[in-house]
Parts: structure tokens; C-alpha cells; sequence
């Protein structure tokens, strides 16, 4: 059966008529890291689960869409089109996703309306100060004591600690042995527990986003385990599917580069022509527009939508792929904004602010998307990492 | 949708295959080359055999109706086999320009000839701008009585040294920068005033460059004019561009192959050099760009058949397989250090048929340049991209 796409694009559009407010629009446009603002885009991310759209790509029976592809595609197309932000990873690709294949019946029916409304949302406490892309290092200890573990330690880079109520993270249950074999995976259901301690990092761009968390004899129950004691590292592999290289790349990546081709057409060359005109801008934007558009490419035919195999290297591939380009592409967009792009806006890059920008948008948001699109070669195994991945593949 | 090859494809890649590891296998190309040979004469009248020298032509004119996909299936494993017979230049370049013509009884007759693989075929185009288009052509039609008259240079012609017939592109009006007006004749090889110097191009495939001193043509020799011209031209040029890259994208796979297996053999240090992160990243980066070529190879043989493709797809797929295979190629060179250096080696070979590609029909800088414009011409993202 083939559903009539026509009539179900203009049932999204309805949708998105009546529920995608200007201040979503507004948190869509000031994002400048993969972090959309966070109180708007959770408002969208529970107008969409009122509908039964915040996750299409769930099984159906867990409250996904029994879409066509076709479908997930207009679907996407129009939140592009109309401007919707982008929801946020933690709660519908990470954790959510998670319990559904790893959860026990019990967890399932305890977080997963939570996690699909948006009325919680789960922050993720992987990495540590010492324990970077050297994840199995970390040291955060969950102590057993009774029906209890007693966590001491600290997590770093908690994206949005300061806003979650929930957290899931990786802790070190047995500190002998092999290092991945002694992390065990855990849910926190309060981040107000007594000795849970939040303190927000300041990113270069001015604004914090990341955490610093920190445990002093906090108390969580041993129930609170995905997979075995001592077995997280599985878990945790299984959650990185999902993390790295999921959706489209594209459409986000083409907006930012219809951007800059509109900004250059605004902006003297300094030679006495337009920028948009210099066949060095015209390249530039040329060879950045084939590698989008190759990323899409490598999705359509190598991403398991791609109907055969799934390449095993595929998530790495599009992960350092696409924190490249994002990087490529902040770089021509500071290049663009020139000297417009260097006075600190702090207050015109609130969402919902009555201080407009000195100049464009476009020449504001510039510097903070290249400062914050430094992170995306770091977090998440950095790109070195996947190029180790990438190799291993080839080379054995 | 998807992107596997189909039954029918398949059987001509391990047709193909079969062929040229038979018949050509790298040491008896090396020495076909030595030998000034231009192909080989056993490898074509297998491909007539296949049906492979037909395979695009329409099939009320002998051929098999097939798609740009078929062409980039078969060119894949041409390029990674280093074939150098010359199937772009006679059967995609100069058949396809030809078989997109309207039928006449003698040029029917030579399509079948090209299918059975007894005549060859070469697309004159090039004139020293690099870029495709069309509108670039300088070289001049004039209208002589019932025929024409031809006068220009044209260069790179692939093929031309051995083609009994030339499609050229000419100009019947208007002046360089103006598509319309463009035009394709069918020019006898053994024409008079058409100068020829030929020449091998660095992978191995022959090539001349023609000069035209008042060329005389009879009436039934202007092939497409109109808008047709421009349409027939970029009908053969889209797929030709599309068969070279497909080719180039079968060198990639191979020299991965061939650095990968070099890597993990050679020992420095006591240890095989594949075990060096340095390195490791290096082929991390070759894998890459082999798997978005490909992709973008795949999407834009489908865009082409589906008569989606705007010039800017294949500016795309130029730009990326110029860039990328260059980058590629010269790692290739680099893992194999020394040896990598030499001609004794494949490795070299399958580097030059990527610059070739490359290069032909517009550098990947130009293709950039394309793309970077188009969009600013668009009005939005998806006329852009």
C-alpha cells in the first residue's frame, strides 16, 4: 500500500502550523553546537510526543511511526522547512532506544513514558577527568552497600547536567582485572540525591552546556543496573551504536551552506567586488557543497536504509566525516563574517532576547558555531579514534 | 531504493572480469603497451561477444537499452582491471552521440559495425577550456551549399588515433559562450584537411589532437543541431564523465586493496608498517574517500536514469573523484614507499588512470568552481544541491 503522501505532508504541515512556536523557531536558529537551547526544544520535543511523533524511528509497539521511508523523509523535510529545532539526543536516541533492547520489563514501564513525553530528560556520565577517549580508565566508583552502591568520583563534559533530572552512566564497579570488564551501567533517578553536585562549564562560546558532576557518598540502588553488574561496557558499546553517525547528515549541512552563500552575496570582497562573485569563495562553497552532498550520498547507499549489508565501518565513516565538514564549513562562516563576526553577543544569542544582533544573524552566530563545532571531532570517540576503527576494518 | 547491482549487471562485471584477468593481466598489458599496441584486439572481440560494445545503444539499433547504471557497473570493474580498451571513447563517447542521433540506413549500419566491434568511434570536443559545456565550443561550422564546411582544433580526442568516424562539436552560429548554436557532426576519419597528431595519454589509452583546415562535409553529416546539439552532446558527455569516474572508482578500490595488503606485509622495525597509527589514519582516510566516491557514483547513475541529473551532479561526482582519487592515489604511492615510485608496479598505473579521469572534461577545481556558482544562482537549498 502506498499512503498518500500528499495528504500526509499537509498533515505536517498542519501540525507544525499549530504547534512550532517562535520561540522554537528562534532555539532553531540560535543553535550553534548539536545542543539545541534546551527549555524550547523540550517544550517541542512534548508538543511532538502529544502527537505521537517524538521518536518515528522507534518500533512501532514502543511508539515509533509505521512510516515509509518516503515518509520519515517528508517528515524530516518539513521540520527542516519550517525551522523546528533539533531534539535532543540523550533521552529518543540513546537512552530511550537503550532500554528498549536492554531494559528490564520493569525499567521499561518506569522511564520509558517519561523519556518518550520529555517531562525527564537524562543526562549521560561517561566521560571523567582522566577517561576520555580512554573511556574503560574512568574511575567513578559505585560501592555496593546493602541494596545500595555508594558512588564517589566525578564526571566531566555532562552535556546539560544543570538542566536533567535523570542521569545514566558508566561507573567502576571491580577495580581489578581487565579495566572493561569491572563498569557497570547505571541509572540515576534523581539528580538532586544527596551528593550529586552539578557545576556548569563555561564553553568558549560564553555559555555553559557541559558539566562538571560530582559524587560525595551519593547513594543509588543496585536495581538501577542496564545489563549485568560488572557488564556495562557491553551496554555502553551497544548505546554508541546509536550515538554515532545516526540520521541524515545532510539537510542540517545544506541550510548552513545556503547561508553562507547568501551572507557572501551581502559582503564586499575586499577588492572591490562581491564575495558570492570570487571564483575562490565560488570553489570553496563548491567543494563543500559535493561533500554534503556526498555524505548524503554515503548515507543513501551505505547506511542500513540502504537496504543491503550495513558497512561495519559506516558509523565511524559518518561520524568523522561529518564533524569534518561541520568544521570546514564553520570555517568559511567565520571567514564570511569577517571582522562583524568578533563582538561578543551574549545577550542577542538568548533565546528570547529583545537585543538584536549588531548586524545579521548570520554574522553572530558565525564565531559561536565555529568555537562550539570544535567539540564535535572530541566527544563521542574523538576522530582519531575512528580513524582507528576506520583502519582496523581495512587492515585487520 | 536501493543501490546493489542487479542480476543482469552482475553477470557483465564477472563477464568482464573473467575477460581481462584471461586476457590481460598486468604484465601482458605492460608488454602490450611496450608493443605500441593501441588494445587488445582479443579483449575487444570478447567485449563484441558479451554484447558489451552495444550495451547502450537503443534496441531498435542493435543495442541493449542499457542504463548509465549498467555503464558505471562495467566501468567499475574496467578501472580496476586497467583495461585500456578504449570502450569510453568508441562505445559511450562517440557510440552515444551517434545512437542519440535520428536513424539513417549508413548510420545504423555503422552502429552495428561499432557493436560487433569491427569500427571505432571518438567524440571531438575538447578544445583547450577544460569544462564541458557545451557553450564553450569555438570551432566553426560554415554552411557550404547543401554541406558544411569545418574549421578549429580540437584536443585530447580520446580514441581519435584509431576511429574510422569523429563526432565533432562545432559551432553554426553565435560565439563562444552561447550554448545554442552548437552543434554535432559525423566526420570520416580519413577526411580531407583533418590534421591529426597522436599520441598515448599517461594511463595507457590513445589519444590525438585534430586540426580542422576547411574540412568539407556533406549534408547528412550534421548529426544534431538546434536545441538538440547541446542536448545530444551533454547526453554523451554526462555518461562518458560518469564511465571515467566509475573507472577511476574501480583504480580507488584497487589500490586500496593493494596498499592494504602492502601495509600489513612490509616490516620496518621489526613490525609491519600497517601497524603504524600514522599510516593506519592515512588508509582510515583512503577508505573514505574510495566509499563516498563510490556512493556518489551510484546516486548520481541513478540521477542520470531517472533523468533527475542537473550539470551540477556531475560537477559533484567530478569534484569528488578528482580530489579524493588524487589524494588517494598519492597515499597509495606514499605506503608504498620506493616502489610505489616505479612502473613496475600497478599502483603507479592505477594512479595515472585517476589523474586521467580527473582531469578530462573538466579538473575537479573547475567542477567546484560549477557548483559554487550554481548555488548561487539557486533560489533555495534544494535547487541548489
Amino acid at each position: 500500500m502506498t499512503p498518500d503522501l500528499d495528504a500526509f505532508r499537509a498533515e505536517v504541515r498542519a501540525f507544525l502550523a499549530a504547534e512550532l512556536t517562535d520561540e522554537m523557531r528562534e532555539a532553531a536558529v540560535k543553535s550553534t553546537s548539536v545542543f539545541t537551547p534546551f527549555a524550547p526544544c523540550m517544550a517541542w520535543q512534548q508538543a511532538l510526543a502529544a502527537k505521537g511523533w517524538a521518536a518515528p524511528r522507534w518500533p512501532v509497539e514502543a511508539g515509533g511511526c509505521d512510516w515509509t521511508d518516503a515518509q520519515h523523509d517528508v517528515f524530516e523535510e518539513e521540520l527542516q522547512a519550517a525551522g523546528a529545532p533539533a531534539l535532543l539526543p540523550h533521552n529518543l536516541k540513546m537512552i530511550g532506544p537503550l532500554l528498549l533492547d536492554l531494559g528490564t520489563p520493569e525499567q521499561k514501564a518506569k522511564y520509558l513514558p517519561g523519556i518518550y513525553s520529555g517531562t525527564d530528560f537524562w543526562c549521560q556520565g561517561y566521560s571523567e577527568p582522566g577517561a576520555g577517549s580512554d573511556l574503560a580508565s574512568l574511575k567513578c566508583a559505585a560501592a555496593p552497600d546493602g541494596d545500595e552502591y555508594v558512588l564517589n568520583g566525578s564526571k566531566t563534559w555532562t552535556t546539560y547536567a544543570h538542566h536533567a533530572n535523570r542521569m545514566f552512566l558508566l561507573v567502576r564497579t571491580r577495580f581489578e582485572g581487565k579495566p572493561q570488564q569491572g563498569i557497570t551501567f547505571l541509572l540515576i533517578d534523581d539528580m538532586k540525591t544527596p551528593g550529586i553536585e552539578v557545576r556548569p562549564i563555561i564553553a568558549l562560546d560564553g555559555f555553559p552546556e557541559q558539566c562538571e558532576v560530582f559524587f560525595t557518598d551519593a547513594r543509588v540502588p543496585r536495581a538501577n543496573i542496564v545489563g549485568a553488574e560488572h557488564d556495562g561496557w557491553t551496554v555502553a558499546k551497544h548505546l554508541l551504536k546509536y550515538e554515532r553517525g545516526g540520521g541524515a547528515p545532510a539537510p542540517g549541512l545544506r541550510r548552513k551552506l545556503i547561508q553562507v552563500q547568501r551572507a557572501a552575496a551581502a559582503r564586499d570582497d575586499g577588492f572591490g567586488g562581491r564575495m558570492s562573485d570570487d571564483p575562490a569563495f565560488q570553489e570553496r562553497l563548491g567543494e563543500l557543497a559535493a561533500e554534503v552532498e556526498s555524505l548524503d550520498h554515503l548515507f543513501r547507499v551505505c547506511s542500513p536504509r540502504g537496504g543491503g549489508e550495513m558497512d561495519p565501518a559506516y558509523p565511524s565513516m559518518m561520524k568523522t566525516l561529518s564533524a569534518d565538514l561541520g568544521q570546514s564549513i564553520a570555517a568559511l562562516m567565520i571567514e564570511v563574517a569577517g571582522t562583524e563576526g568578533l563582538p561578543r553577543q551574549l545577550e542577542a544569542l538568548e533565546v528570547g532576547s529583545d537585543v538584536d544582533p549588531l548586524s545579521s544573524e548570520f554574522d553572530m552566530l558565525a564565531m559561536p558555531y565555529w568555537l562550539n563545532a570544535r567539540a564535535t571531532t572530541i566527544y563521542a570517540g574523538s576522530n582519531e579514534i575512528q580513524r582507528d576503527l576506520i583502519a582496523r576494518r581495512v587492515l585487520g | 531504493m536501493g543501490y546493489a547491482f542487479t542480476e543482469d549487471q552482475e553477470f557483465f562485471r564477472q563477464s568482464v572480469e573473467r575477460c581481462l584477468t584471461r586476457e590481460m593481466d598486468f604484465s601482458k598489458r605492460q608488454k602490450l603497451l611496450a608493443a605500441g599496441e593501441p588494445h587488445s584486439k582479443a579483449v575487444w572481440a570478447a567485449f563484441a561477444e558479451m554484447g558489451l560494445l552495444g550495451l547502450p545503444f537503443p534496441e531498435a539499433r542493435g543495442g541493449m537499452d542499457g542504463s548509465a547504471a549498467d555503464l558505471a557497473a562495467v566501468c567499475e570493474v574496467m578501472g580496476r582491471r586497467m583495461a585500456v580498451e578504449p570502450y569510453v571513447s568508441t562505445v559511450i563517447l562517440g557510440g552515444l552521440a551517434l545512437a542519440g542521433a535520428p536513424s539513417t540506413p549508413a548510420r545504423d549500419a555503422l552502429l552495428e559495425e561499432v557493436a560487433a566491434g569491427t569500427e571505432h568511434l571518438a567524440l571531438a570536443h575538447e578544445e583547450g577550456h577544460g569544462t564541458p559545456e557545451p557553450a564553450r565550443v569555438a570551432m566553426t561550422a560554415a554552411k557550404s551549399g547543401a554541406g558544411w564546411v569545418l574549421s578549429g582544433e580540437k584536443r585530447l580526442a580520446l580514441g581519435a588515433d584509431i576511429a574510422g568516424w569523429l563526432v565533432v562539436s562545432a559551432r553554426v552560429s553565435g560565439a563562444p559562450g552561447d550554448e545554442s548554436g552548437v552543434a554535432l557532426f559525423l566526420v570520416p576519419a580519413d577526411a580531407q584537411g583533418l590534421g591529426k597528431r597522436a599520441y598515448r595519454t599517461i594511463e595507457g589509452r590513445t589519444g590525438a589532437h585534430l586540426s580542422f583546415a576547411d574540412v568539407t562535409l556533406s549534408a547528412d553529416a550534421l548529426l544534431a543541431d538546434g536545441e538538440a546539439g547541446p542536448a545530444l552532446l551533454r547526453h554523451a558527455l554526462d555518461r562518458g564523465m560518469l564511465a571515467l569516474c566509475a573507472e577511476a572508482v574501480g583504480a580507488m578500490e584497487a589500490l586500496l586493496a593493494a596498499t592494504a595488503d602492502y601495509a600489513n606485509g612490509r616490516k620496518q622495525f621489526g613490525v609491519a608498517i600497517g601497524s603504524f597509527q600514522a599510516l593506519r589514519h592515512r588508509i582510515a582516510d583512503m577508505y573514505m574517500a574510495h566509499q563516498r566516491c563510490r556512493a556518489t557514483l551510484l546516486v548520481t547513475a541513478a540521477m542520470l536514469d531517472a533523468g533527475e541529473a542537473q550539470p551540477r551532479h556531475l560537477s559533484i561526482l567530478k569534484a569528488q573523484v578528482g580530489r579524493l582519487g588524487r589524494e588517494l592515489g598519492a597515499s597509495a604511492v606514499q605506503v608504498h614507499g620506493g616502489m610505489g615510485t616505479t612502473d613496475e608496479l600497478e599502483v603507479g598505473h592505477h594512479v595515472k588512470r585517476i589523474l586521467s579521469a580527473g582531469t578530462l572534461f573538466g579538473t575537479d577545481q573547475q567542477h567546484r568552481r560549477l557548483v559554487g556558482r550554481a548555488m548561487g544562482r539557486a533560489r533555495n537549498a534544494v535547487e541548489a544541491l
